[in-house]
């Protein structure tokens, strides 16, 4: 921002808050759970804590069982010393309670050292007053033993956790796992896109008749919600209707139509295709935008030199279009990489975890565990691998440019 | 041309747009608030106003589609009991594993989109202890209601530290359902009693295989899902010998009396395989036999062609719970309908006409309910039920589940790493 007049500044001030609020707020705040053992399933870990909290919701449900089923036992408690000290355990409860409540409408609050200690010294009272009904027959003694074990559960320790997380990460053998299914999964796929991507672009840039419907139609699997063709691939690979599965089994690529979504090179394999199926078009969209900036004088002048249509493809095609090319290399690499709705809703990631790319376990572990803490580890994984593969296109871009200069 | 390729683009972008922003609202919901005592209140102003005004309350009941009409009757019977509420059923999705995760995403965003949720037996203890669900024990001392009436299985997996936060919807167990036109008197004796091996299993699934116009010996659930994890649990007697249990079932996957896609079967492939005269055997809930009892679309079986036993190992116990969800606006009215349901009346209709197992106790002795219900009295169904497993007891079930499908569908798909398999698996049980 050198030699910028504040004025200028002024400019660009929105795009600075926008970025700022929509790309790196997010960023950090998932940055942030990394540090945090946070499962929103455990509610000793459902926060962000560096102090110690107290689920003042879990303590009164405590308080009201503590009376409730204490009050029943006494029934059979005999010894009057017993009974004093149970009643004076309850008062002692619902004391606390109040104190610690009064005022307070949040679940979760924040409390002192001397707060603390009260909370423990009453699960101590709390013990001692089930060693004493030992020796009683009471109904309730089995239950009561979890809900005193509660009170001390209503204290919840801070959960950072610093580092760990990524330690724990490092040595998941599934993370790696996917991480390389993901990057078989874009490698191939990327691959077979841009091939085809090619053709198809220039065989759309050709002026034939009707090219407008051409153009339109050839877009169709691109314009339809990943999800739904996900869908609509799993009946054509389905093991006993699929005509795809079928076809494949009667050409002998598979040897049954049941492999292909039961066996893990089967289903990773489905994967691509559909993958490829539904992105080539928009791999040909961008090429084609490239295509038609070629100027046409220099397939004129190749052609008086006498080059055929080959050598005009790798001479003029090619070259020119490569920046072309990059950027859209760089748009479906990042893409694949981040594959989700497709492999979700064809294989879950089956069989046997042949086809979990990263993305699909960061949501296993978010959603299906609600372990926000880890996944957000598995997240930032992910958002180190597409920030180098990012790096190394840009580098590849501005090279490029740099040479047409 | 470009007009309708401009709109289809526009709508693509729309739909991407709507599926962020839902991610984004449940990601932001970590924060706690304190919004659910405030709005308590509230709605027990509408409730009187309500009920002033002669409008009912709507409870809204998230539940799995059921393959037979007994959750259809028992809900209308429940409308027509009272005039305070009205029960309106949110269909589920039947994968057991995407209606957990809906669940779960829905309450951590301490949605009231469901005020009272059937949860597998499986679930209850994570949900409990994430605080998502309301203690049922005042309730129960006010309507007078004995645990013992109960079933055990039901009422201990819906405990959670000391509290009950459930009732049973429908307690289940795997069964063994086998054709009893086609298997020999002699075998079908030794299946009853329970007392054979999967291997005496294997034998007879492969003499039979064939007979009557049958494809296959035996039918049973092996996609990767929590399906698998109960099939396991059974093959290796509960994970006490996992080696030998994923080896037979390795060996009936490979066999040509099982479907070759058998590595995609859940409970709906199974029952319409068995159902339709397809296969021998099956193992299946017992809702299967309300299914062939009611003849529903493309039953070809007859009840006197089906006869039940006892799994080798014995079966899983399974089934559904009813609990509240603790950011209900009406947990008075869930109360009342999870009362209802579980009650002599709600249970006697899920059986009669549901063919489930009642998960109130008292019934399995009361006539109408036998009568109308025969699998109660057979003696395979009886000893079976004397035979249960569990599945592996963990507070992080979801997590140790996953696991056992992976593994279990890694070593069955390839047929290798079996002893990686076991490690794994073993390794994972321990923790």
């Amino acid at each position: 921002m050198k030699g910028m007049s504040f004025r200028q500044f002024g400019f660009i001030l929105p795009l600075l808050v926008l970025i700022s609020v929509f790309s790196l707020w997010p960023v950090l705040q998932s940055f942030t759970y990394t540090f945090f053992d946070y499962k929103l399933n455990d509610q000793q870990k459902a926060g962000l804590y560096f102090s110690d909290r107290f689920n003042l919701e879990l303590f009164s449900e405590s308080e009201l069982y503590v009376t409730l089923l204490l009050e029943e036992d006494q029934a059979s408690v005999t010894n009057e010393a017993d009974l004093n000290k149970i009643n004076q355990f309850i008062t002692n409860v619902s004391n606390l309670a109040n104190q610690l409540g009064t005022g307070q409408e949040e679940k979760v609050i924040k409390i002192n050292d001397e707060e603390k200690e009260a909370v423990l010294r009453l699960y101590e009272e709390g013990l001692a007053v089930l060693d004493a009904l030992q020796t009683y027959q009471t109904p309730n003694t089995e239950n009561l033993t979890f809900i005193i074990e509660d009170i001390q559960n209503s204290i919840i320790p801070p959960n950072f956790i610093g580092l760990q997380g990524y330690k724990q990460a490092l040595s998941d053998t599934r993370l790696f796992q996917s991480m390389g299914i993901t990057l078989i999964f874009t490698s191939i796929s990327v691959f077979f896109e841009l091939i085809l991507g090619i053709i198809l672009a220039l065989i759309l840039n050709q002026s034939l008749k009707g090219r407008g419907i051409i153009r339109t139609t050839s877009l169709i699997p691109w314009a339809i919600p990943t999800a739904v063709a996900a869908l609509l691939w799993m009946y054509l690979y389905n093991g006993n209707s699929g005509i795809v599965a079928n076809l494949f089994a009667t050409v002998g690529l598979i040897e049954s139509p049941q492999d292909l979504l039961s066996t893990g090179t089967g289903a990773i394999f489905a994967t691509i295709l559909a993958d490829v199926w539904k992105t080539t078009p928009y791999m040909a969209l961008l090429l084609l935008a490239g295509l038609q900036t070629i100027p046409k004088s220099l397939y004129e002048a190749s052609d008086i030199d006498g080059a055929n249509k080959l050598q005009a493809f790798f001479n003029i095609t090619l070259p020119l279009l490569k920046p072309s090319i990059l950027v859209a290399l760089l748009f479906r690499t990042l893409d694949a990489f981040r594959v989700f709705d497709l492999v979700y809703v064809l294989t879950g990631g089956g069989p046997g975890g042949a086809t979990e790319t990263v993305s699909v376990y960061a949501y296993k572990v978010m959603f299906s565990q609600t372990n926000f803490g880890y996944g957000s580890i598995i997240v930032m994984f992910m958002f180190f691998c597409v920030a180098i593969i990012a790096t190394i296109f840009v580098k590849l871009l501005g090279t490029n440019v740099m040479d047409k200069n | 041309m470009k007009k309708l390729f401009i709109l289809l683009l526009s709508l693509t972008f729309i739909l991407t747009m709507a599926a962020c922003s839902t991610e984004e609202e449940t990601n932001e919901t970590n924060e706690p608030t304190n919004t659910t005592e405030t709005e308590n209140e509230n709605t027990e102003n509408n409730e009187t106003s309500n009920m002033e005004s002669g409008d009912k309350i709507t409870i809204k009941f998230a539940a799995q589609n059921d393959n037979t009409p007994a959750t259809d009757a028992v809900i209308k019977a429940f409308n027509e009991s009272q005039d305070q509420y009205v029960v309106e059923w949110i269909l589920m999705n039947n994968d057991s594993a995407q209606m957990h995760d809906q669940l779960l995403t829905s309450l951590s965003a301490e949605s009231d989109a469901y005020d009272v949720l059937s949860l597998d037996v499986v679930w209850a203890g994570e949900f409990a202890g994430a605080g998502y669900l309301e203690p049922i024990d005042v309730n129960m001392r006010e309507n007078n209601i004995n645990k013992q009436d109960y079933n055990s299985g039901s009422m201990a997996s819906g405990n959670y530290n000391g509290k009950q936060y459930t009732l049973p919807f429908f307690p289940d167990l795997g069964l063994l359902y086998y054709r009893s036109d086609i298997v020999s008197e002699e075998d079908s004796q030794k299946l009853i009693s329970g007392d054979y091996t999967y291997s005496d299993l294997a034998t007879m699934a492969e003499t039979y295989a064939g007979q009557a116009e049958t494809k296959h010996g035996i039918v049973y659930q092996s996609k990767q899902y929590e399906g698998l994890t109960v099939n396991v649990t059974e093959f290796t007697s509960s994970f006490s010998s996992i080696e030998d249990g994923l080896k037979n079932m390795q060996m009936f996957t490979k066999a040509d009396w099982v479907p070759k896609d058998i590595l995609n079967f859940t409970e709906g492939e199974t029952h319409v395989a068995f159902e339709q005269g397809m296969s021998v055997f099956a193992r299946n809930w017992p809702y299967q036999f309300g299914r062939i009892k009611a003849q529903e679309e493309g039953v070809t079986l007859s009840l006197d062609q089906v006869g039940i036993a006892p799994l080798p190992n014995g079966g899983s116990v399974g089934g559904w719970l009813l609990g509240i969800s603790k950011y209900s606006n009406h947990p008075e009215g869930a109360w009342e309908f999870v009362n209802f349901v579980s009650s002599q009346e709600g249970q006697k209709i899920m059986s009669t006409q549901g063919g489930y197992l009642p998960g109130y106790n008292p019934l399995l002795e009361d006539s109408e309910v036998s009568a109308s219900n025969e699998m109660l009295a057979y003696e395979g169904f009886k000893n079976a039920l004397s035979t249960t497993i569990a599945r592996p007891v963990s507070t992080e079930y979801s997590k140790l589940s996953d696991l056992i499908q992976i593994q279990a569908h890694k070593y069955l798909s390839s047929g290798e790493g079996l002893e990686d398999t076991v490690k794994q698996l073993e390794q994972a049980l321990n923790e």
